[in-house]
């Protein structure tokens, strides 16, 4: 109470100098401004982006996801491509016995980019061949009222039966036609509509109208594609048993190594140690985007900091300004009864109101420019905003600013206090 | 009687390059309650000095001065700033005001740095110091508005309104003119019936001759000491 009561009028002399001062006073904040802009907008974009990479990295099936892919032989074994049969269900069955860490594999069949025909209507989209473990491996779902996915039962008995993702739905049907029960051709094969995927974009399934052509943004290619049973597009389209690739899915992303490792010696067991596929983990990915990320934190950080250790400078130069103009000032109130101490107070609460107002100034200025970086960014790379202001950062900053001016003030305040009263008077 | 302050064998020296400067040589005073007093002086001759020390703006070298029955000769600063701001008052030749502040928040600033601090006793207590020297009607002009006399009237309640025991004006009507000077003057000698002791600092007879007892001063030491 007593430190509030000896804080009120110093912080009112604050606003006093400041408004006396106003140019000086803005001149010597522009650090400080530029600062705390800086900072609080560096960290909001950073953390936007983080967010969105998340979610990139979740739509393609999360950290807990190992693709294996078909691959060519490296050049010591190229002489051995006769014995290569490539990747296959055995390995399915493999991993399945000998790899515990992974909880489910979806074995994929690529048939191709196809034309899918009904009643005119007509689109071309990639076609797969999968088993009804492509959804938990895919982290994808079929919305109630959006029919099924591929069963067990329609890959044991090779039905011809197809699930269309969510951006294939409008180019052959009308905004409000069920597509589930309606047959759609492939190569002149007839297969049944059973189930339509979960949209990626957005909460639930959003199907857009035909003629929105851009229904799906930044997910469309993940919204694309139809999946039918894979033995159906190895029996029937392909003629051999060969698949295009694995998704494996981990329990726990902590035991990613060991799965890769794990996977790896079963795969190359099976295939006599030919290595004849390739193993990739969106950890990868994640790491590269981590060092993306650390990069800017680490370039913005410096600008930022620099900043604000400008800013400082700025503080304590027109604090000492100050000072040394009002010597006299600082020996009448001496002579009036001020101690050192609440000189000290004085001076050091001056040059907390500068860094608070540049604080304030520098946290408008930091809305303008992550409102500027969201526009150019949703002009780039349409996924919506991507940096929210939250009010924990903002104050952060502000505190920051607020340490840098009570550093910076310690030294000019320290001056002030221990000017000797006598001298301070007779100073003209 | 005791003696509001008692000064016993008061030595200030300063070092000033390889010379010693010998300010106050041996100083024997006192001075009582409610008298009018005038320390008189060329420059050099260690008024300023002396008043300075009493004022406990400064420590002497050596001696003893006893305020109020308790020895203060050795203070420490913030003792030496509590005197200041509860016992002392000072009127400067060039005013002193702040002239970012009001008259009133000039007059009220000796209390702000005061114990239990209020803001609206300080302001009435210095509303009460101006009626006082007659400038309660400008309470919120600034000092760059008022002329020298009224300057210095609101100066002179700036002194007394922590009521001190003593007052030590330093030259009070060197930057005013004659008229002003007289008004003044007049001011400081009645403030002795409140029962304040009044020093003038001065090296002008004609201004010491107002005070009921002149201390004439030369090398640091008091060469004359006469009550009218």
């Amino acid at each position: 109470m007593k430190l509030f009561d000896r804080l009120r009028p110093a912080v009112v002399n604050g606003l006093r100098e400041l408004q006396a001062n106003k140019v000086r006073s803005l001149l010597s904040m522009s650090g400080i401004i530029l600062g705390v802009a800086s900072l609080v907008a560096m960290v909001t974009v950073v953390q936007g982006m983080v967010g969105n990479f998340r979610q990139f990295v979740d739509a393609m099936g999360g950290i807990e996801k190992i693709t294996v892919t078909r691959e060519q032989l490296p050049k010591e074994q190229e002489h051995l491509a006769e014995l290569s049969e490539g990747i296959t269900m055995r390995d399915v069955e493999r991993i399945r016995k000998t790899v515990p860490l992974v909880e489910n594999i979806s074995p994929e069949a690529r048939v191709g980019y196809e034309r899918l025909i009904i009643d005119g209507h007509e689109t071309s989209t990639y076609v797969t061949g999968v088993t009804a473990d492509y959804l938990p491996v895919a982290k994808r779902w079929v919305d109630p009222g959006f029919g099924r996915f591929i069963s067990g039962l329609d890959v044991l008995n090779m039905n011809d039966v197809i699930v269309l993702g969510s951006a294939v739905v409008p180019e052959l049907f009308g905004p409000n036609e069920d597509p589930v029960g309606k047959i759609v051709k492939i190569r002149g094969r007839r297969f049944t509509v059973i189930g339509v995927l979960n949209n990626i974009e957005g909460t639930g399934m959003q199907i857009r109208s035909a003629n929105s052509r851009s229904s799906g943004g930044a997910w469309r290619w993940r919204n694309s594609g139809a999946f039918i049973p894979v033995s159906t597009a190895q029996a029937k389209f392909l003629g051999n048993d060969r698949l295009s690739g694995l998704g494996l899915r981990i329990g726990e992303a902590e035991q990613l190594r060991n799965a890769v490792e794990q996977t790896e010696r079963t795969m190359l067991a099976g295939h006599k140690g030919l290595r004849d596929f390739a193993i990739s983990t969106n950890e990868q990915t994640l790491e590269d985007f981590r060092k993306t990320e650390a990069a800017f934190k680490l370039s913005l950080g410096g600008v930022a900091g620099i900043s604000l250790f400008v800013g400082g400078i700025g503080i304590m130069n027109v604090m000492l300004a100050s000072i040394n103009e009002r010597i006299r000032e600082i020996g009448v109130r001496k002579a009036v009864g001020a101690r050192g101490s609440d000189l000290f107070l004085q001076f050091l609460a001056e040059a907390a109101v500068i860094s608070v107002v540049g604080g304030v100034i520098g946290l408008a200025v930091s809305m303008g420019i992550v409102a500027l970086m969201n526009y150019i960014l949703t002009q780039a790379l349409p996924t919506g905003a991507v940096a929210t202001l939250d009010w924990v950062i903002m104050s952060q900053g502000l505190a920051f600013s607020v340490v840098v001016g009570l550093v910076a003030g310690v030294y000019p305040a320290l001056r002030a206090a221990k000017l000797d009263p006598i001298e301070a008077l007779r100073h003209e | 009687m005791s003696a509001l302050i008692a000064i016993r064998g008061l030595r200030k020296a300063y070092v000033m390059g390889d010379e010693t400067v010998h300010a106050l040589a041996g100083v024997d005073l006192d001075f009582q309650k409610g008298e009018f007093v005038a320390i008189l002086g060329p420059s050099g001759s260690g008024k300023s000095t002396l008043m300075h020390i009493l004022g406990f703006m400064d420590t002497p070298t050596e001696g003893s001065i006893v305020f109020d029955g308790q020895e203060v000769a050795k203070l420490d600063p913030d003792l030496r700033a509590w005197y200041r701001s509860n016992r002392v008052g000072f009127v400067f030749q060039s005013f002193n005001l702040l002239p970012r502040l009001t008259v009133l928040e000039n007059v009220a600033l000796p209390l702000l740095y005061r114990e239990h601090s209020d803001p609206a006793a300080n302001a009435a207590a210095a509303t009460v110091a101006l009626e006082r020297v007659g400038m309660s009607h400008r309470l919120d002009h600034r000092p760059s508005q008022l002329s020298g006399g009224e300057r210095q009237r609101v100066a002179i309640a700036r002194a007394i309104v922590g009521s001190p025991s003593i007052i030590f004006a330093d030259e009070p009507t060197g930057n005013l003119d004659v008229k002003n000077v007289d008004r003044i003057l007049d001011l400081l000698g009645s403030l002795i019936k409140e029962g304040i002791t009044v020093v003038l600092v001065t090296h002008d007879l004609s201004v010491a001759e107002k005070a009921h007892r002149v201390i004439s001063m030369r090398s640091g030491l008091v060469q004359e000491d006469r009550t009218r």
